[in-house]
């Protein structure tokens, strides 16, 4: 399968919209996994909570994937 | 809900707690100690109450009972019950003292027996193993393959007065040597060259006789104690066996007994009168004070007036049937405040539908299906929590036919093709995220107009509505789709900036460009879908190739399928639930949900 350049480097554009983005959410879920889990050893019942506010920064991935697709579809429509 | 305040003499205190205990309708404001009011003393016989349900308690954990949702009746007042847990007590004690004995015992001989087993072929009597004035002795472990003789030899250089025996343990060599007491320090740095490992038999310092004997005795002993133990244990079963209803039974009914015994501790009380503040619903107000009069004899004043605004109302949330399970979810985040629109329908109605769009398989949800049907029947306890799943599995499968995915395989052709038209997919999920927080933006406009008024609900949250059209029309314009002026798009952006400054301040600008992140974030339903889609897919393609193999390898094929479906099912579930339950609680609540009422439990109702 042979590609050109500008296509290879689409596809590591949209590469790094993606890892960068996971890498910054997985920054901020780590801290509010931490905390979330300290705040769980106190009160039981926060479980639900912490469990949610640790899924919050996911978003960031969602925008990178969309973003990352944005991307390749500039591969197809050139 | 009518705030309800109920006061009388301490005489008839028991009957009106009996009454409202049996009504299971009135939610107790607990009292707090004021210079007007102490708190209420406990009926007279809480004490002996709390007394037996401690032991009746302590009964059913050494027994093992396990709590069943069966119920059992009891026929018995509190003293029959009383007399027959003291005696049921006293005998399970005196069955766990015994049990616990036998195995101390057990244990003691185990420990000499291995003692025993070293000396067993040593010819020294067990009883000349003690401390003497003019001897001293030594037993223990020499160096492996260190010869005796040599140890012999060096002790016979010096004197000829000790006596040696040996025998090997376990592939070494055990010495017992009774030397003078004169030649201790010379027999000590002697077994030092032998590299001594000296050992003491403190658990048979009272045994007599040679080390065999004994030990035959001792097997006999641990053999009867190990009866003996059997048998009690099976006597404790067959008691906790036949106690079980018993114990159960008077469990509940004690526990009841007590919660009416010390209802008075929420009271407020004087000398001679007690002061009940609670809430009752307004539908059963009129029929519950009825009947709190007539067993009273209207010795009693009931006061009772509607929430007022100020008030802090317990809630008590009310849903038809098949809603009610997702007030599971309200339990998890925050109960609705009064008069505020009670979000449970909501998540009904969208719930299962993203759960089922961010699966969408048919394959993973037949299974899901069945796996919660089997947990929904395992733990009774969580079942509300498996409805909810299990109707997500449902629409789940709904959404699998609309994609055409079996396991990732396409078995029909799609409506709507997950892997290939990601794009007509994402533009759903932005649409459903426009609608989904506009309906959320008009739950808050009612909210806000109930509790604030009308015309600041227009600021803060018409605002909203108007901001989206402005960008919409903006949008439109620039894609050259309608062709208008867009200063008609500026003037709605700026007039929506200037009702939210107004409804807001400045925390609504700064919190400007959340609509769009909120409508972005929806794009999880397409996203969360494609991976769980395309993992699917992965894992039949890797197989395949196992099979194209043949022989051996379709066993490892098989294998990749049933591994990987298993994790991409896992993976799917935690995903499509958490993050459909997080659409909710983080974009959709925050446009009009603020919670923090307490649940509504009326005194003498079972916790659920």
């Amino acid at each position: 399968m042979a590609a050109d350049i500008s296509t290879g480097l689409i596809a590591i554009g949209s590469g790094i919209a993606i890892g960068l983005s996971a890498i910054a959410a997985a920054m901020a879920e780590s801290t509010i996994g931490a905390a979330a889990v300290g705040a769980m050893a106190e009160k039981e019942e926060l479980f639900g909570k912490g469990l949610i506010l640790t899924v919050i920064p996911e978003t960031l991935v969602i925008f990178g994937l969309v973003v990352a697709m944005l991307i390749l579809n500039l591969a197809k429509g050139g | 809900m009518s705030s309800v305040i109920i006061t009388g003499p301490n005489n008839i205190q028991e009957t009106v707690i009996k009454e409202l205990h049996n009504l299971k309708i009135l939610h107790i404001v607990e009292h707090s100690k004021n210079e007007l009011a102490d708190i209420g003393k406990p009926l007279y016989n809480a004490g002996r109450l709390s007394e037996t349900l401690v032991k009746i308690r302590a009964l059913i954990a050494a027994l093992n009972i396990k709590k069943e949702e069966k119920k059992f009746e009891i026929k018995k007042g509190l003293l029959e019950i009383e007399s027959a847990t003291k005696s049921l007590n006293q005998e399970v004690s005196a069955n766990l003292d015994e049990l616990r004995k036998a195995e101390e015992q057990i244990a003691k001989n185990q420990a000499a027996r291995q003692e025993l087993e070293i000396l067993k072929d040593i010819d020294v009597p067990l009883e000349s193993l003690t401390s003497y004035k003019s001897l001293s002795y030594f037993t223990g472990y020499l160096k492996n393959n260190y010869n005796v003789k040599t140890l012999k030899e060096e002790l016979l250089r010096i004197t000829d007065k000790f006596m040696l025996s040996d025998n090997v343990v376990k592939k070494k060599c055990f010495i017992v040597l009774f030397v003078d007491i004169k030649n201790k320090e010379y027999a000590i740095s002697s077994l030092q060259k032998a590299n001594f490992t000296p050992i003491t038999f403190s658990n048979i310092a009272n045994f007599k006789g040679n080390a065999s004997s004994n030990l035959k005795k001792l097997e006999e002993e641990t053999k009867k104690l190990l009866q003996r133990k059997e048998a009690v244990k099976k006597n404790l079963d067959k008691l906790s066996i036949e106690s079980k209803e018993f114990l159960l039974a008077a469990d509940e009914f004690l526990g009841v007994q007590l919660e009416k015994a010390e209802a008075p501790l929420k009271f407020a009380s004087t000398q001679s009168s007690f002061l009940i503040k609670g809430w009752i619903p307004s539908e059963e107000l009129s029929k519950s004070i009825e009947r709190l009069n007539k067993v009273s004899k209207n010795k009693i004043f009931i006061h009772f007036e509607p929430a007022k605004k100020s008030d802090k109302v317990p809630v008590k949330l009310k849903n038809p049937g098949l809603v009610r399970p997702f007030e599971f979810f309200m339990g998890l985040y925050s109960i609705p405040a009064y008069r505020e629109i009670d979000p449970t329908f909501f998540i009904f109605l969208t719930f299962p539908i993203f759960f089922g769009i961010m699966l969408g398989d048919v394959g993973y949800g037949v299974i899901s299906l069945a796996l919660f049907l089997l947990l929904k029947k395992k733990m009774p306890k969580a079942k509300n929590f498996f409805s909810i799943l299990l109707l997500a599995s449902f629409v789940t499968v709904l959404f699998g036919f609309l994609f055409g995915e079996f396991f990732g395989y396409k078995f029909i052709h799609p409506v709507i093709s997950r892997e290939h038209e990601m794009f007509k997919l994402l533009y759903i999920a932005i649409a459903i995220g426009i609608l989904h927080v506009n309906i959320g933006l008009v739950a808050g406009f009612i909210n806000e107009a109930k509790s604030h008024g009308f015309m600041h609900a227009v600021y803060a949250k018409a605002s909203w509505i108007v901001l989206q059209i402005g960008i919409a029309l903006l949008a439109l314009v620039y894609f050259g789709i309608i062709s208008i002026s867009p200063l008609v798009g500026a003037v709605f952006l700026a007039l929506a900036v200037l009702m939210l400054l107004k409804g807001e301040g400045v925390k609504g600008l700064i919190e400007l460009p959340s609509i769009l992140t909120n409508i972005m974030s929806y794009a999880r339903l397409m996203a969360i879908g494609l991976s769980s889609a395309i993992l699917a897919v992965i894992v039949n393609d890797s197989s395949k190739e196992f099979f194209h193999k043949g022989g051996f390898f379709i066993l490892v094929g098989v294998l990749i399928l049933i591994v990987g479906h298993a994790i991409n099912i896992m993976l799917g579930l935690l995903g499509s639930f958490l993050h459909s339950l997080r659409l909710h609680y983080v974009e959709f609540f925050s446009k009009f949900f603020h919670g923090g009422a307490k649940k509504y439990q009326p005194f003498g109702a079972k916790e659920q």
